[in-house]
């Protein structure tokens, strides 16, 4: 299974191992953690200057609008700069996260909606850190909870409370998400995807690219438990479905192979379905460092700002598309 | 060892459960969460390696226990031989016992009874003890024990078939229930010793419901006689009977007109019409004159009064015509006439004096529908005609007679008459001294101080037979102011029928020639006793004129197996009934006429119930006409004998249960064990 591995540039000793990250209990300071755990790790990266929306400073020169001015380096080393883009960059970034009972499932002590929860709180934290809006939906079979994107005080915290809500839903739909976000948000934003994808994807493509029809990005996540990527069971047990209650017996010994394979068709179409639509794909196991995953979506971000860059530039330099 | 029905081994197959259950690895009952189960597919439990069976010892308790059980059903037995058969070896002793009652006369049941015989016959080993008895109102031994025993083994089947092919049903009724027991205490007849080994009684029988049963409920039925019951069927079990209702003699004499008889319609009948007619016996099968239409519907019964037609002379039957079965459908009547009855006193009574003997014998005396008495009275003094003892049945002498004419009478009284001597005073001692033929017989007369009362009364005797009930025997009423004491051994041969309380005879008879002496010690005068306003002198009167054979018996009919006392002077004391139909007896010149017909009860044909004998503690072995199985239906029949016999079947299920018990003990500990090392293990 192709996982995102730790051969991302980040030095694997500095990323904060997942299951000890998962010991802390709040959220918002696992999201700090590993925020500033990547912050002190981009001194040593070798790309630069990248965030959400690539920044640049230049330096005033007359002619320019003076409310491109960053007045707060203007105040601290009295020589003009203009920020540009700043404010059509204001990222809009929708988290629409999986709260479905199969989410509820951990092998590492931990479960899958932990881990999403801690994944879209660090995109959060990160994009606030950035001044960029975000808003929350969490969905199972239904919309569960719809945080517009703010770039406010207190709207962190209500966010973070939002995902430590435990899961009520049972089942998945992922298309019912979709649907409501492309009828919610009207400006251009970021829609990043975290689920387990443990459900049917036939209906998936149809939204996805709505979605991208009305201009939005889209990155997706799926979030996997090492156990389930390989079926990393003994015993032979009664399984029972978390969210249908189905129940089976199954040897995991005899079992594993066509599992493996049949998973592995799922994430590929999923995959390739991504890569059809030119969103964002990352398959996350939950023993992986969160900052793979943060690194990731930056790295997929910054090509993305190199290659649509002038497109926006050119189309609309003063005001969100 | 063979097996009754080896497919049930198949069960042994089962086996395979336990050990394939055992090399499967026991299926956790732990309960696991998976996120989805949409890529995964059921598996089925592993087998686990050979080298890996657990609880070996509980496997082969289980295997066992299947193994046990699939051959306890599949029956086993152990052949053997028929020296082997521990009741093959040892000689039975059989009754069998042949109904020859006149229900058997139907069609095809005698043959029927015959054949049955015959088959139970040819069973007999050559060791085996039989005898054949023939039923109908009692048993009747056609071949005994002794008899049997005494015959070469060779020639003791056809001994018996040949006497059975010389009866035939007679006529009588059914007593099922005294032939059960004569035939179970011939069994228990062995020399005085107990006879080893298996004894039994055949009955061969309709099992009509007319057969009598009421000997059993006093009887203990003998333990180890088993009764085999080989019912014979007859084509159909409906039928009606027909019954002679008797008039009483005190009936009314319009009575005397008609002949009452019951028509009795069986339960299960078809037909509901009959006709009821007279018959003569030279037409026995046609009525003679009209006929009376009667409808019954089934299981109902009507009494039909036929018209007696004084007219019409030899009508002597009754038949009833529109019935199943003919053998029940005639009775016999004698139709009904006045008998005369010519009673002779010798004494000096006035006839009108209310106070002489006379006077209450005329009055007790009266005419009946059925008797007419005439009485003859003659002073002592008096002539007498040829005629007037010759025609006398009874004569009375209360006085004193002359001596010649005392051994005339004596003379007459012997060739079988009765005489009744009642003196009234001891002067008459010397007439009793003629009638018995002896000199030196003295009357003394006794006065006893109160009165006397008779005591120690012979209630066996005829003369007092009627009054053995204890509601009757009560003669202490009647007082006895005096009477002629004499010694009741001065007449020979004279048995006292009653004493006074002093103890002197008060009643004495003696057989005089073919005739008969009584003497009566008191008379029943007021002057002598309050006999004559007892209630008991009528009927004491009335015996008399019956022990004298004046007065014919009039029983309400007689039945087929009846035996009937003959008046004195007839050639036999007794005659016996052995077939219906109008029986005639000529005693002197007389000629009595019996009816005699079947017993009413043959003619309820239908079957008897079948737990009736059970019901009355005959342990009933009922077998069914089977055929005799042959061959390969043989070695089955012998099969299912030794199995029966054996039943091995028992043992394989008790230790079925012993090893399950094992088994359920065993698992119990392992699982306990078990546990305890999970405990530890997570401790």
């Amino acid at each position: 299974m192709a996982v995102a591995q730790s051969s991302s540039p980040l030095p694997s000793a500095k990323l904060i191992d997942a299951q000890t990250l998962m010991s802390i209990r709040s959220l918002e300071l696992r999201a700090r953690a590993v925020v500033e755990g990547f912050w002190s790790g981009m001194h040593r990266s070798p790309y630069h200057g990248f965030s959400v929306e690539f920044t640049e400073y230049r330096q005033y020169t007359p002619g320019d609008d003076p409310r491109y001015l960053d007045w707060r380096v203007v105040a601290r080393s009295d020589r003009y700069f203009i920020k540009k883009y700043e404010d059509e960059t204001n990222l809009r970034c929708h988290l629409l996260v999986d709260q479905s009972r199969s989410m509820d499932y951990g092998s590492r002590g931990h479960t899958k909606a932990a881990y999403a929860a801690t994944l879209a709180a660090t995109l959060a934290y990160f994009l606030h850190l950035q001044g960029d809006a975000t808003g929350l939906l969490t969905f199972d079979d239904q919309v569960r909870d719809y945080l517009p994107a703010r770039h406010r005080a207190g709207h962190l915290r209500q966010l973070m409370h939002a995902l430590e809500r435990p899961a009520a839903g049972r089942t998945t739909d992922l298309a019912a998400p979709l649907e409501r976000i492309s009828a919610l948000i009207r400006r251009r934003a970021l829609v990043a995807l975290v689920s387990d994808f443990l459900a049917p994807i036939d209906q998936l493509e149809r939204k996805l690219l709505a979605l991208g029809a009305c201009g939005h990005e889209v990155s997706v996540f799926q979030v996997l438990d090492p156990a389930e990527l390989n079926l990393g069971l003994d015993q032979p047990a009664m399984f029972e479905d978390l969210e249908s209650a189905r129940t089976l017996y199954l040897d995991p010994a005899t079992a594993r192979a066509p599992y493996v394979k049949k998973l592995e068709e799922h994430c590929s179409a999923l995959r390739a379905m991504c890569r059809k639509l030119g969103i964002n794909y990352q398959l996350l196991a939950t023993d992986q460092p969160l900052e793979v995953a943060l690194f990731g979506f930056l790295q997929d971000r910054m090509k993305r700002g190199r290659q649509f860059r002038p497109a926006f530039r050119g189309a609309n330099p003063g005001g969100a598309s | 060892m063979n097996f009754l029905t080896p497919l049930f081994l198949l069960g042994g197959l089962a086996i395979a459960g336990p050990i394939v259950f055992h090399l499967i690895r026991r299926t956790t009952r732990e309960r696991r969460v998976f996120s989805s189960l949409m890529f995964l597919l059921p598996t089925p439990p592993r087998l686990a390696k050979r080298s890996r069976l657990e609880h070996w010892l509980l496997l082969l308790l289980r295997c066992l226990a299947l193994g046990l059980l699939a051959l306890g059903f599949s029956r086993p037995f152990f052949k053997q031989t028929p020296l082997d058969d521990p009741t093959a070896a040892q000689p039975k002793r059989i009754v069998v016992l042949v109904d020859v009652s006149a229900s058997m006369r139907r069609a095809g049941l005698w043959a029927a009874a015959r054949e049955r015989v015959e088959a139970t016959l040819g069973k007999v080993s050559a060791v085996d003890q039989v005898a054949l008895y023939t039923f109908d109102r009692a048993a009747t031994p056609l071949l005994p024990f002794e008899e049997w025993n005494r015959t070469a083994p060779t020639d003791r089947v056809a001994l018996a078939k040949s006497r059975l092919a010389a009866a035939s049903p007679g006529w009588a009724g059914t007593q099922l229930g005294t032939a059960l027991i004569a035939a179970a205490e011939a069994l228990a007849e062995n020399d005085g010793k107990q006879f080893p080994g298996p004894r039994e009684v055949v009955l061969v029988s309709d099992l009509q419901a007319g057969s009598r049963l009421d000997a059993l409920q006093a009887y203990e039925w003998p333990k180890g006689v088993a009764l085999v019951v080989e019912p014979v069927k007859a084509r159909g079990t409906t039928n009606a009977g027909l019954q002679l209702v008797a008039d009483s003699a005190d009936a009314s004499r319009a009575s005397e007109t008609v002949v009452r008889v019951r028509v009795t319609n069986s339960a299960d009948a078809q037909r509901e019409q009959f006709k009821v007619g007279w018959a003569r016996a030279e037409a026995p099968g046609e009525f003679a004159g009209a006929t009376i239409d009667v409808y019954i519907p089934p299981g109902q019964s009507r009494v039909v009064a036929v018209p007696v037609a004084k007219t019409a002379p030899g009508l002597d039957r009754i038949v009833l015509k529109g019935d199943d079965e003919d053998f029940d459908n005639t009775v016999y009547v004698i139709p009904p006439a006045q008998q005369r009855l010519n009673v002779l006193w010798l004494g000096d009574d006035a006839p009108d004096d209310v106070r002489q003997p006379l006077f209450f014998l005329r009055r007790a005396l009266s005419d009946t529908p059925r008797l007419a008495v005439s009485v003859v009275a003659r002073t002592s003094s008096a002539q007498l005609t040829p005629d007037d003892v010759r025609t006398a049945q009874v004569v009375f002498v209360t006085a004193a007679l002359p001596p010649a004419q005392t051994a005339e009478l004596r003379a007459q009284v012997q060739g079988g008459k009765t005489l009744v001597f009642v003196p009234k005073t001891a002067a008459a001692a010397a007439t009793l001294g003629v009638l018995v033929g002896r000199e030196g017989v003295t009357l003394t007369e006794a006065t006893p101080t109160s009165y006397a009362m008779l005591a120690e009364i012979d209630f066996k005797h005829p003369l007092f037979a009627p009054f053995a009930d204890p509601r009757f025997s009560d003669f202490t009423k009647i007082h006895i102011w005096k009477y002629r004491k004499f010694d009741a051994a001065t007449i020979p041969e004279g048995r006292v029928l009653a004493r006074f309380d002093s103890g002197d005879p008060a009643v004495v008879e003696a057989p005089l020639g073919q005739g008969r002496l009584v003497v009566w010690a008191t008379g029943w005068q007021p002057e002598d006793s309050q006999l004559s306003v007892s209630s008991k002198f009528v009927p004491l009167l009335w015996s008399l004129l019956e022990l004298g054979g004046g007065v014919a018996a009039a029983p309400s009919q007689w039945l087929v197996g009846d035996t009937a006392a003959l008046p004195v002077g007839a050639a036999d004391q007794e005659v016996r009934f052995t077939e219906p139909g109008i029986r005639t007896v000529a005693v002197g010149e007389r000629t009595l006429r019996f009816a005699v017909n079947l017993e009413p009860n043959e003619s309820r044909t239908a079957p008897l119930a079948p737990d009736e004998l059970e019901r009355l503690g005959v342990p009933v072995a009922q077998t069914e006409p089977k055929s005799e199985p042959s061959g390969d239906n043989k070695i089955v029949v012998q099969g299912v004998e030794a199995e029966s016999r054996q039943k091995l079947w028992r043992w394989f299920i008790a230790a079925t249960l012993a090893v399950l018990l094992v088994e359920s003990a065993l698992a119990g500990w392992t699982a306990r064990k078990t546990n305890q090392k999970q405990a530890e293990a997570a401790t």
